[in-house]
């Protein structure tokens, strides 16, 4: 029997995947294959990589990129409407004008607040999204939903659907990645980045901007470099004696290159953080001489040149742990957000400068946003915190087959609810996948008696963004 | 009843009929029909009949459900319910209830088609066609009764060592194949202690006299073999100690369930009263704290304790349970009919919330996000222990209001009472004591509890929406698999619906228990089941390689008690079990799936057993048994993807953290990185079988991380010590203690090259143990240590 990858990977009803890839790696016979070899997308794909820039805690949209005049004509007066906020159904306090001011940038005229002086030089590259919304208020659950497409625990994430819908182009590199802030990680940790039911092979990667990037990278101490090359040669001796008394069993072959492929990893995963070789004036564009950008410049420079060498996707966190230390400003957005903003603006100008600069610009999607929005209301009189919206808010996207210059949608007046172009978490998803040439509706993994898809049963490809 | 007023939606739809130009006459059959089937037949046809309405039969649109008022009328559309819920005209109800409304034109249609007459050809009616996954699933192979096959004729008799291996054997001869030759002593010796124990033998078990089936009793008896094995079952039950989400709060006493497990297995406690202990532990007539403990099972998935929306949480929450009950006991997808009919197996909505019926009455014991834990002890020893605490709580609130006046925010406030108020409030806590001690604390354990014998009402949820009330249904098992409900047990203490669910699974005449479990055995031994998706034996599961054998052995096994013990000596006695593993080219071409099982499939150890096996080869495995659960050392990298990376893993000391690892503390958000990376199940859901894959972060913690570098260092220091300076001697222990097998001299001669050159690398009196801990590494990465031959 041939095995067709294509078909096994996407059309795996009455097949079975996670049974199928063991068969695959156990059949194949001449060249060994691995989960995360470089797959066909459905159709051809806008873009080949995808970086997402998640800003943890849930900034504000009506403070970003949402501006609403009707705030500023009301500030200060109570909300009267029927929405709540929060697990525990909040009162939503009083209506709070946006202490940063609006203007129109770029041809577009696409309107971008004071927070991002440098990424409204963008404006005519964004896709803004306003009429986003989605199903909790609780960050934990909102995380969940907004990386793996439900607030289940335990679903493969969507860097994890992509590896497996995919594959890498570059096996000596993680196929996902994923940098947390330095305050720590999003909520939930690792459950953000799993690869759920799927095998551990498309989970995404932590990769540290700083020291070694990757999990027991370096050689260990008391070990020289001659030593780990000695190491493995023999390794791979003995291993080659036992395999051949086995002929036939690809499984044996693809474990012994899986350590040519670490050792590799090992270098190319280095020099990924080495940053030497930069300029000066590429490390000033990113920030990284300013201690208020240097870490998110550097997790953006890398960036760039994890995307270079292949990488599928990226996830970037700018906050983590809780509360202020996020974007999650309960106690003073204001102040909360200036922090955030300013620590990320430059280097994502940055980084889209350079990938304009490189070409890669063309077929990289960039994604922009939290796990959901902040209320147009303040938590009481005389206290600048937002709570946690999730009836409205916006993200944005660019890069590789992304129709820039453009607000799509729209909240209310107030900026409480999505009102006009809605956008579910899962449309979000299934437009990401349509841009990376993946139809969600078939981009399936056959577990627990279903055909499961990052989206469930919803998503529908926001026509608009495309270009 | 219906309301006759005109609102402004009629007058607009009234327009609208007058607008539509006159065509031929609606055809029931190629254009009603297929409406009614995609937006109705769900709640309204064969398998629900919500509030008793069926669109299916004409005789039955036209009387109507259970309000008794017809759902057609012919010729009178806006006296028809039928139209008047699709067309928005009621105003509580439009229907569907769910999902987008009928478009416009479609609601027209069937107007016109009632205006018209509502012509409804009787051959229609009652040829209905039955949903094509019902009519299957009525002869669908594992739904059957058990098929007691007889052992099938061989000729080559020789071969066969018990009934199993003629099964095998059969099958190869059909094709004139042979069936592998058997494996070296040397190699089943390892094998055996692999498959029972997941450790390798040491060098004194190396050194048996003992026949291999006089091993595998040995090793069956021996704790080992419960600890891996309980470690199989806690990957179908979900096991984790924590709840995951944010707070990913820990499960007090969790552990004592994984200990119940292990506890379960040594003793070969037979498996129809294991399954019982589990899901009705605390609704036998003398529960104990080891069938309490058991119910533990409910109560170990994750768990919101911030839910978004707090009604579908409760449904989550009994998904999660209904989920893991069916997959684990039944083989079936069961949870997929939550929202709808399944969409491939013959399992109806209305089964899945019989089910829930069973199920519905447990409850959280929890304060706010705290979750509680609950006392172990017989009935009698609980009321007890609840009585004195019904006394102790007025003598607690009285000592609180003596203290009260003079509470202050100083640290030290409780000093300055005045003596004759702390008289009285040692007077008190006196009073306490004495009945503390009268009646002492029981132990606590993790589980949920059913308060009440009585039931409330479960009604089959419209597209799975708490609130949106269909039918209500009666605890039942899936109508697929009995011709007969089976008796459900009267309420006593609590509603025992869960009790009888478990002699139904523990019932002979169940068709899918004993399959499924002894599938899973099958597949726990040699890597794949004969039914090759063990947790689904539904249309869309593999049918299995070896039907008469799997009926066979299942029948077997209820014969012998179902004993886990005895069916393991079954198939470890067996020729089949003692095939190599070689490939044979020519069958591999035919049969790359090995599904004739001509050889024994080669898989890759799990992640417990090759870090446990690395523990046992450098001599530092700890073999305390049982207790609360450890943390081995995690490198602060990776932490960092934690919202709290300083307070999630706090590490044990080591000799704690070199206990097998089924100790080890499963924390949702945070796997060990060594056993997430070498492919630990999803802990959020049943799991069915390992998955393996092979990719290089795998290669960089075995090769470059932190525990295998150290466990090296110990072997190096264990060779030197047992084997003494002789070269040879060190190599040859390295390779008995990790191979059960002496190095071949090729194998002698790369080491020894290996090793002078290291020596030189770091001259001076750790030369030998730099050099043979490097050694000792390479041999932890070798394939040769995770494929068990």
């Amino acid at each position: 029997m041939s095995i067709n990858r294509r078909n096994f990977f996407f059309q795996a009803g009455g097949g079975f995947a996670s049974l199928a890839l063991h068969d695959l790696i156990s059949r194949a016979q001449a060249a060994v294959t691995t989960p995360l070899s470089a797959k066909n997308p459905h159709f051809a794909a806008k873009a080949k990589r995808c970086v997402f820039l998640f800003m943890n805690g849930a900034p504000s949209h009506v403070d970003t990129f949402d501006p609403k005049p009707e705030l500023t004509k009301f500030d200060g007066t109570p909300y009267k409407g029927p929405l709540t906020v929060g697990s525990n159904s909040r009162p939503v306090g009083y209506l709070m004008k946006s202490p940063f001011p609006f203007r129109q940038h770029g041809q577009s005229g696409l309107p971008i607040s004071s927070l991002f002086p440098h990424t409204s030089a963008f404006a005519d590259d964004l896709c803004v999204i306003r009429g986003m919304h989605t199903d909790t208020a609780a960050h934990a659950s909102g995380c969940l939903q907004m990386n793996t497409g439900n607030v289940i625990l335990g679903k493969p994430s969507l860097g994890s659907w992509l590896s497996y819908g995919l594959g890498t182009e570059n096996e000596s590199l993680p196929s996902f990645v994923v940098m947390t802030d330095p305050r720590g990680g999003p909520i939930s940790g690792a459950s953000n980045w799993t690869a759920g039911y799927m095998p551990a092979a498309y989970q995404g990667t932590l990769f540290r901007s700083q020291g070694a990037p990757l999990l027991d990278l370096t050689t260990p101490p008391g070990a020289s470099e001659q030593t780990q090359r000695r190491s493995l040669d023999l390794l791979e001796k003995l291993n080659r004696e036992h395999s051949a008394t086995r002929p036939g069993d690809s499984e044996l072959e693809a474990r012994i290159q899986s350590y040519e492929l670490a050792y590799r990893m090992q270098t190319t995963a280095a020099d990924t953080v080495d940053l030497s070789k930069e300029t000066a004036k590429t490390l000033e564009m990113y920030g990284i001489h300013n201690p208020l950008t240097a870490d998110f410049g550097r997790k953006c420079l890398i960036t760039r040149r994890l995307l270079e060498k292949g990488v599928r996707f990226i996830q970037l966190y700018s906050g983590g742990g809780h509360i202020e230390d996020t974007w999650d400003g309960h106690n003073d957005c204001i102040t909360n957000h200036k922090l955030h903003a300013g620590e990320t603006d430059q280097p994502i100008a940055a980084l889209m400068t350079d990938l304009k600069r490189t070409g890669l610009w063309n077929d990289t999607l960039l994604i922009w946003g939290g796990e959901f929005g902040r209320t147009p209301t303040s938590e009481g009189v005389g206290k600048p915190g937002r709570d946690h919206n999730w009836h409205g808010f916006s993200m944005w996207l660019a890069g590789g087959g992304v129709k820039g210059g453009q607000a799509i949608g729209a909240t209310d007046e107030i900026g409480f609810e999505a009102v006009e172009d809605r956008v579910h978490v899962s449309d979000l998803h299934a437009t990401v996948l349509h841009l990376m040439g993946l139809d969600h509706t078939r981009l399936t993994y056959f577990y627990q008696g279903m055909n499961q898809r990052i989206t469930g049963v919803r998503g529908e490809v926001v026509k608009k963004a495309l270009a | 009843m219906l309301r006759y007023t005109v609102n402004t939606m009629l007058v607009l739809l009234a327009f609208t009929v007058a607008l539509t130009p006159l065509g031929a006459a609606v055809d029931f059959t190629s254009q009603i029909r297929p409406l009614l089937e995609r937006h109705c037949y769900s709640c309204h046809g064969p398998k629900l009949a919500m509030h008793g309405l069926r669109l299916d039969f004409r005789s039955h649109a036209m009387k109507g459900g259970e309000s008794g008022v017809p759902a057609v009328i012919a010729a009178k559309r806006t006296q028809s319910l039928l139209y008047r819920y699709i067309a928005g005209l009621e105003k509580n109800l439009r229907m569907p209830p769910a999902g987008p409304a009928l478009p416009a034109s479609d609601v027209e249609l069937i107007g016109k088609w009632i205006d018209e007459g509502a012509s409804w050809p009787e051959s229609e009616s009652a040829a209905l066609e039955e949903d094509p996954k019902f009519r299957r699933g009525r002869t669908h192979w594992s739904f059957q009764p058990l098929r007691r096959a007889s052992v099938p004729e061989v000729k080559n008799r020789a071969w066969v060592r018990n009934p199993i291996d003629a099964f095998v054997l059969a099958k190869l001869e059909q094709k004139r194949w042979q069936p592998a030759p058997s494996a070296t002593p040397q190699q089943l010796l390892r094998r055996a202690y692999f498959d029972l124990t997941g450790l390798p033998p040491t060098l004194l078990q190396q050194q048996t006299q003992a026949s291999l089936d006089q091993v595998v009793d040995q090793l069956l008896a021996s704790p080992s073999y419960a600890e891996r094995w309980a470690r199989h079952w806690l990957d179908v039950v979900r096991y984790a100690e924590s709840n995951g989400y944010e707070r990913d709060g820990h499960k007090p006493q969790a552990w004592k369930y994984r200990d119940y497990v292990i506890r379960s297995f040594h003793q070969d406690k037979p498996f129809d009263r294991f399954l019982t202990e589990q899901l009705a532990g605390d609704e036998l007539d003398e529960p104990t704290p080891e069938t309490l403990i058991a119910t533990g099972y409910f109560r170990l998935g994750p768990w919101d304790d911030e839910p978004a929306d707090p009604d579908t949480d409760r449904y989550d929450q009994l998904d999660d349970i209904l989920a893991t009950t069916s997959q684990a006991f039944l083989g079936l997808t069961l949870a997929c009919a939550r929202c709808h009919n399944h969409k491939f197996e013959p399992l109806a909505a209305k089964d899945y919330y019989s089910m829930i019926a069973v199920f519905d009455g447990l409850e959280r014991p929890r304060k706010g996000r705290t979750e509680l834990d609950r006392p172990i002890g017989t009935r009698a020893e609980i009321e007890r222990e609840k009585a004195r605490d019904a006394r102790i709580t007025p003598l607690a609130e009285e000592i609180a209001k003596l203290k009260k006046p003079f509470q202050t925010k100083e640290k030290n406030w409780e000093s300055k009472i005045p003596a004759d108020v702390q008289r009285q409030v040692a007077a008190l806590e006196a009073q306490i004591a004495a009945l503390r001690k009268e009646t002492p604390d029981l132990p606590r354990g993790y589980f949920l509890e059913e308060p009440s014998a009585t039931m409330k009402p479960v009604h089959v949820l419209v597209r799975g929406k708490p609130g949106a009330h269909g039918p209500e249904v009666a605890p039942a098992v899936p109508a697929i698999l009995v011709k007969q409900q089976p008796q459900f047990l009267p309420p006593a203490h609590t509603s025992r619906r869960r009790l009888s669910l478990a002699q139904w699974l523990a019932s002979r005449d169940n068709p899918l228990t004993a399959r499924v479990i002894v599938n899973r055995v099958w597949m726990w031994h040699f890597g794949e089941g004969l039914v090759r998706t063990p947790s689904d034996f539904g249309l869309m599961g593999q049918r299995p390689t070896h039907p008469e054998l799997l009926d066979w052995l299942a029948a077997w096994f209820m014969d012998n008690g179902w004993s886990l013990k005895k069916l393991h000596k079954l198939i470890l006695s067996s020729n089949t079990w003692r095939m190599s593993k070689r490939v044979n080219a020519e069958y591999q071409k035919e049969d790359p799936e090995n599904r004739l099982l001509w050889r024994v499939p080669v898989k890759r150890l799990e992640a417990e057993a090759i870090r446990d096996s690395i523990l046992a080869i450098s001599g530092r495995l700890n073999p305390t048994m049982y207790g609360p659960s450890v943390f081995p050392p995690v490198q602060p990298q990776a932490l960092e993807g934690s919202s709290d990376p300083d307070k999630i893993w706090k590490a044990s000391p080591e000799e704690d953290a070199s206990r097998r690892s089924v100790y080890v503390f499963v924390k949702r958000s945070l796997i060990l990185p060594m056993m997430e990376v070498l492919d630990l199940c999803d802990t959020a859901r049943s799991a069915a079988q390992r998955l393996t894959t092979s990719v290089p972060t795998q290669a960089l913690t075995l090769f470059n991380g932190d525990f295998v570098n150290q466990q090296a260092r110990y072997l190096a220091a264990r060779l030197l010590q047992e084997a003494g300076s002789d070269e040879r001697q060190q190599m040859e222990l390295a390779y008995r203690l990790a191979f059960a097998r002496l190095p071949h001299e090729s194998e002698l001669r790369e080491m020894r090259a290996f090793l002078e050159r290291e020596r030189a690398q770091l001259p001076g009196e750790n030369a030998s143990l730099h050099a043979l801990q490097q050694l000792a590494r390479v041999l932890f990465n070798t394939n040769e240590l995770v494929y068990v031959d």
